[in-house]
């Protein structure tokens, strides 16, 4: 171990991340060179005199600005979250009564009336509701968590299948 | 976009209009926090902004080095947080995505500026003989600067010499050492390896170091 070497490790050797034998070599090192010494003490201290180095304050007039147009953008983000939940919500309930309606009128595909027929049959989150429109005889209003369910089950269908035709 | 596209898009969970309380206390809380901008709750924002915005100006002006350029990026920080607040995985601590966001912003910034003057580091790296011993004698004035910590001269030089390194070094080594982060910290919000953190550091660190060591020799800065 010579003075470069320890200059240059000396980082790890500050921060204890450096393994035992290396440590040793370097304090073997350290007990006989006063440069080294001074120089580990001097780097030291350098680290702690610059964790104080004060960052600049943000000035009072910028503080005031950014606090209100923060305000303002978030009100804005927060009514255009609201528009597009609106608006999903609303194509959720027109896909879904879609459904429902081809299912009525038997104009579900080939494909789709043999899966909604097995998924009707044996699911539990919406297979009472589903028997209970009588095979398409009666129309009901669709409750919040079966309309969420038949979405997750329209949009599991293969890609490029027509549900049902128009 | 179609209409199955539409629903299949990420929609932030809102449940009602402004009307989301939670007392400031529990804003302390980060997943609180986030739950509240998430949905860009008026409390929830003005928590954030009570939280960070010291931080991130000081952090960017450490950066930029330019007041305009740090409030337009502080500015910029602040609503990519807003915004994009959902999108935050919790892969990492809160404070962390913020200031990487913070890096961010200031490094685009800087892209396509002229970079500001600074000093050469190479130049105040430590000078050793073939053999590899120190060249001249290391003298120990750590006791000196102790006694002269509260100096307001001090204070002014430390700055300056901080403010001299170039941004390579300077971002990790507020990060570090000024903002107390750890090296894997520093690492993921810079996108560097923690070798390449643990480097740098030391460099910027010997390079501060021989700075001091020349202003307490020749009392004026370089």
């Amino acid at each position: 171990m010579n003075c470069k070497e320890l200059v240059y490790l000396l980082g790890e050797y500050l921060d204890g991340s450096m393994e035992e034998q290396l440590r040793s070599d370097l304090d073997a090192h350290i007990v006989m060179c006063d440069s080294c010494t001074n120089f580990m003490a001097t780097y030291d201290r350098t680290r702690i005199v610059f964790r104080q180095v004060q960052l600049a304050e943000i000035p009072g007039e910028f503080r005031e600005r950014l606090r209100s147009f923060l305000a303002d953008k978030a009100r804005e983000h927060h009514q255009g979250i609201e528009k597009y939940r609106k608006m999903a919500a609303e194509e959720q309930r027109r896909q879904v009564e879609a459904l429902l309606r081809a299912f009525r009128e038997r104009r579900l595909s080939p494909s789709l009336s043999l899966l909604f027929d097995s998924h009707r049959d044996r699911c539990e989150i919406c297979g009472a509701f589903l028997r209970s429109l009588n095979g398409g005889e009666e129309t009901k209003p669709v409750p919040p968590e079966i309309e969420e369910h038949l979405v997750e089950f329209l949009e599991a269908l293969p890609p490029g299948e027509e549900p049902f035709r128009s | 976009m179609n209409s199955r596209e539409h629903i299949r898009n990420p929609i932030p969970a809102v449940e009602s209009k402004l009307e989301w309380s939670m007392p400031a206390e529990q804003l302390l809380d980060d997943n609180v926090l986030l739950e509240g901008l998430r949905k860009s709750a008026p409390e929830a924002v003005e928590a954030l902004f009570e939280r960070f915005h010291g931080k991130i100006y000081g952090l960017a002006m450490s950066i930029l080095k330019n007041e305009s350029d740090a409030e337009e990026a502080t500015q910029d920080v602040f609503l990519t947080v807003v915004q994009k607040a959902h999108m935050f995985k919790g892969n990492s601590a809160l404070y962390s995505w913020i200031y990487r966001i913070c890096v961010n912003a200031c490094l685009m910034r800087l892209r396509g500026k002229r970079r500001q003057e600074t000093v050469s580091i190479e130049e105040f790296m430590p000078v050793f003989t073939e053999d590899g011993m120190h060249k001249s004698p290391v003298e120990d004035w750590s006791k000196e600067v102790e006694r002269k910590m509260l100096d307001k001269e001090l204070g002014k030089v430390i700055k300056k010499f901080t403010d001299e390194l170039s941004e390579k070094y300077r971002v990790v080594f507020v990060l570090s050492d000024v903002e107390g982060l750890s090296n894997e910290e520093t690492a993921q919000i810079l996108g560097l390896t923690v070798p390449a953190v643990k480097s740098r550091l030391h460099r910027a660190r010997l390079y501060l170091r021989e700075q001091l060591a020349r202003y307490l020799r020749e009392g004026k800065t370089a």
